[in-house]
């Protein structure tokens, strides 16, 4: 087994300094690469800590068994690396979005290079996951959101992720055709994005969660070798679209405190929390899911305004409707 | 009478704010145009030319000045982001939003979505609808109308203002959530107007805008009995192919003594780019095709990449590269 650490991108700073975007390649042989892009905004450091998880279990691999990677992981944990050290979920100094920035351009802003030179590494491989921690208001279970005209080659392969649910979206706007998964998607490359956890946190069952189901797809793929024994995927994703995503804003502005867990099952006008204001001590709005299903959204950052997402809760099948 | 106002919210931990807006005019009558400013909260120059612009128009449409006459009704918005200019923030402060990529907006969805849909529907009803912006705070920007992919109307109205050029941009993903382009919709004529640089105030710019407005109004009609300046309008119409923008190549200190609005011979310097630890001369910018010098880099701390200037060219500039760039500062 090889290992390489590699510079992509490489560019000069104003005052001496050089900003790199690097990665790391383990390769075993000519078979399949998957790749695992991170911190493309730099408050999300989920995705950091399933990059060192997976480097790690390669390094062990290394260990005991080298010759069952077949193939090529390649890992780029940091991709929006001033906005990782800075604690800034934007490219800093462009304040933009580098998310929002794709395809890119070789020759562009900072935010257009680094778009471009990963979209250029990125390329042909067998899968790229790019792994996001929502923001720091909100925390999610382990989801992918697929673009629905991608959904016929991404489907089959999210469902061996180990995800708690895929989320196929129906007429996408067209800003989100700017992101890193559609550009790779359109030009061929498949790619999942996974939402897990919540900005500037570490949710170490999510990364294992993760990791189990990056393994199976690893092996299914051909860059592990088939007889290798790997964990058995320890979740079945529910699989829904738009129609059965409910949002809820909160109706007025002040504190959200919630009444459960994240992440828990919740039924028909179950309470799920009581907006709050810090001045006075009733409460000035309750919280109810409008339907049986699992609080898969729930706010993490209490203060809210009007508008403010509080939770979003995927409606389950019933019993009637079978599952 | 009760200033109208987009709308109305409660906030988390002060009092409930509103975002306050003008309209002035016969109130019998659809508005015949609409005035936004401070989508971004740190873009000053469109806030205070509305709102001196609002003063204007009121005073003629009390009586106050005499031989003038309000004809249309205007709505006038100075600031969208009123807690963004209020907390010196392009963003919406609360969840660090650009408002100006949440359109249409959704009235019951997200916040930057609600004050999007309210400040659509309020000015939707218009028949002129001007989009002011001051840029960023890195690049200064020659006032000039901004037009995404227009039809003819629009590509001759645009000449009304008077300001130094007329700029055709295409439409990006990204703009397909901007104000602008959520205007579309709904017919009528749509510009953006950019002026300046953010974080600031330039007298003389906002003095060329206002100026500007006003020369809209006399020339639509909305507004009679004014005198305009004789002042010789030197106005030019630009294409999509008739930019080019000058990218550093190298990262330093960006020093230039220019000013936006003048013209340049190819071969004139631009400035020079210094090395900040030794001090040495990296490179000196030099303009690679003659034309109007209409963005300038004010921010002088230069990464590698990032862009000096724009030169509008009088013809094609042998450049797509602006087009890919495009973007920037709205």
């Amino acid at each position: 087994m090889e290992k390489r650490f590699e510079t992509i991108l490489s560019l000069e700073l104003p005052y001496r300094e050089t900003l790199k975007l690097q990665r790391s390649i383990y390769r075993g042989g000519s078979g399949p690469r998957v790749a695992i892009t991170a911190g493309i905004h730099g408050d999300e450091l989920e995705g950091l800590y399933v990059c060192h998880r997976l480097a790690a279990w390669l390094e062990a691999l290394e260990r005991t068994c080298p010759e069952a990677l077949l193939g090529q992981v390649e890992l780029y944990p940091g991709m929006n690396p001033l906005g990782l050290d800075t604690l800034q979920r934007t490219v800093p100094v462009y304040d933009s979005d580098l998310n929002r920035s794709f395809p890119g351009h070789p020759h562009g802003l900072l935010p257009q290079r680094i778009a471009a030179a990963a979209l250029a590494h990125l390329e042909g491989a067998a899968l790229v996951i790019d792994v996001h921690a929502s923001n720091i208001y909100l925390r999610e279970i382990p989801q992918t959101r697929i673009d629905e005209r991608f959904a016929t080659t991404l489907l089959p392969l999210a469902r061996r992720l180990n995800l708690d649910i895929i989320w196929i979206q129906q007429n996408v706007m067209s800003l989100l055709e700017t992101t890193l998964a559609h550009s790779l998607n359109q030009q061929g490359t498949p790619c999942l994005s996974v939402e897990m956890g919540a900005g500037i946190s570490l949710t170490t069952a999510f990364a294992e969660q993760l990791l189990s189901g990056i393994l199976t797809l690893c092996q299914e793929l051909g860059v592990l070798a088939p007889d290798l024994v790997l964990p058995e995927p320890s979740h079945r994703p529910l699989i829904v679209d738009d129609s059965k995503i409910h949002p809820l804003n909160a109706v007025t502005s002040g504190m959200f405190v919630p009444a459960l867990e994240h992440g828990v099952a919740v039924t028909i006008n179950q309470l799920l929390g009581h907006i709050v204001s810090p001045f006075q001590g009733d409460s000035l709005a309750v919280v109810r899911s409008p339907v049986a299903g699992r609080l898969f959204t729930l706010r993490r950052y209490p203060l809210v305004y009007e508008g403010s997402l509080l939770a979003r809760i995927v409606e389950t099948p019933t019993l009637e409707q079978g599952s | 009478m009760s200033t109208p106002a987009l709308l109305r919210m409660t906030a988390p931990l002060r009092d409930t704010f509103e975002i306050p807006y003008h309209d002035i005019g016969p109130p019998e009558r659809p508005p015949r145009l609409a005035l936004v400013a401070g989508l971004h909260g740190n873009e000053l120059n469109g806030v205070f030319v509305l709102s001196r612009l609002a003063s204007f128009l009121n005073g003629i449409h009390n009586g106050n000045r005499s031989g003038q006459h309000l004809h249309e009704r205007v709505v006038i918005i100075p600031a969208v982001n009123v807690l963004g200019v209020n907390t010196r923030s392009r963003t919406w402060p609360f969840d660090k939003i650009d408002i100006n990529r949440m359109f249409p907006g959704h009235a019951e969805g997200e916040t930057t979505q609600r004050i999007a849909a309210a400040l659509l529907q309020v000015t939707s009803q218009a028949y002129y609808r001007v989009d002011i912006h001051t840029s960023n705070l890195d690049i200064e920007e020659m006032p000039q109308v901004r037009l995404y992919a227009p039809n003819d109307d629009e590509r001759a109205t645009a000449c009304l203002f008077g300001l130094p050029a007329v700029l055709e941009r295409p439409i990006n993903r990204i703009f397909t959530t901007n104000l602008v382009h959520a205007w579309r919709d709904y017919g009528g004529e749509n510009f953006v107007i950019q002026c300046g640089l953010a974080g600031n105030l330039q007298t003389a710019h906002c003095e060329m805008l206002f100026r500007g407005l006003v020369a809209f109004l006399d020339r639509t009609g909305i507004v009679t009995g004014l005198t305009l300046a004789e002042d010789e309008e030197d106005l030019r119409y630009f294409g999509l192919h008739q930019t080019f923008a000058m990218l550093a190549e190298h990262a330093g200190i960006f020093v230039s003594r220019l000013e936006v609005g003048r013209w340049l011979q190819a071969g004139d310097s631009l400035g020079h780019v210094y090395d900040g630890f030794t001090g040495d001369i990296r490179t000196e910018v030099i303009a690679p095709v003659a034309g109007l010098l209409s963005s300038l880099r004010r921010q002088p701390l230069l990464f590698e990449g990032d862009m000096l200037a724009r030169i509008l060219t009088p013809g094609e500039s042998g450049s797509q590269l602006d087009l890919a760039l495009h973007g920037q500062g709205q």
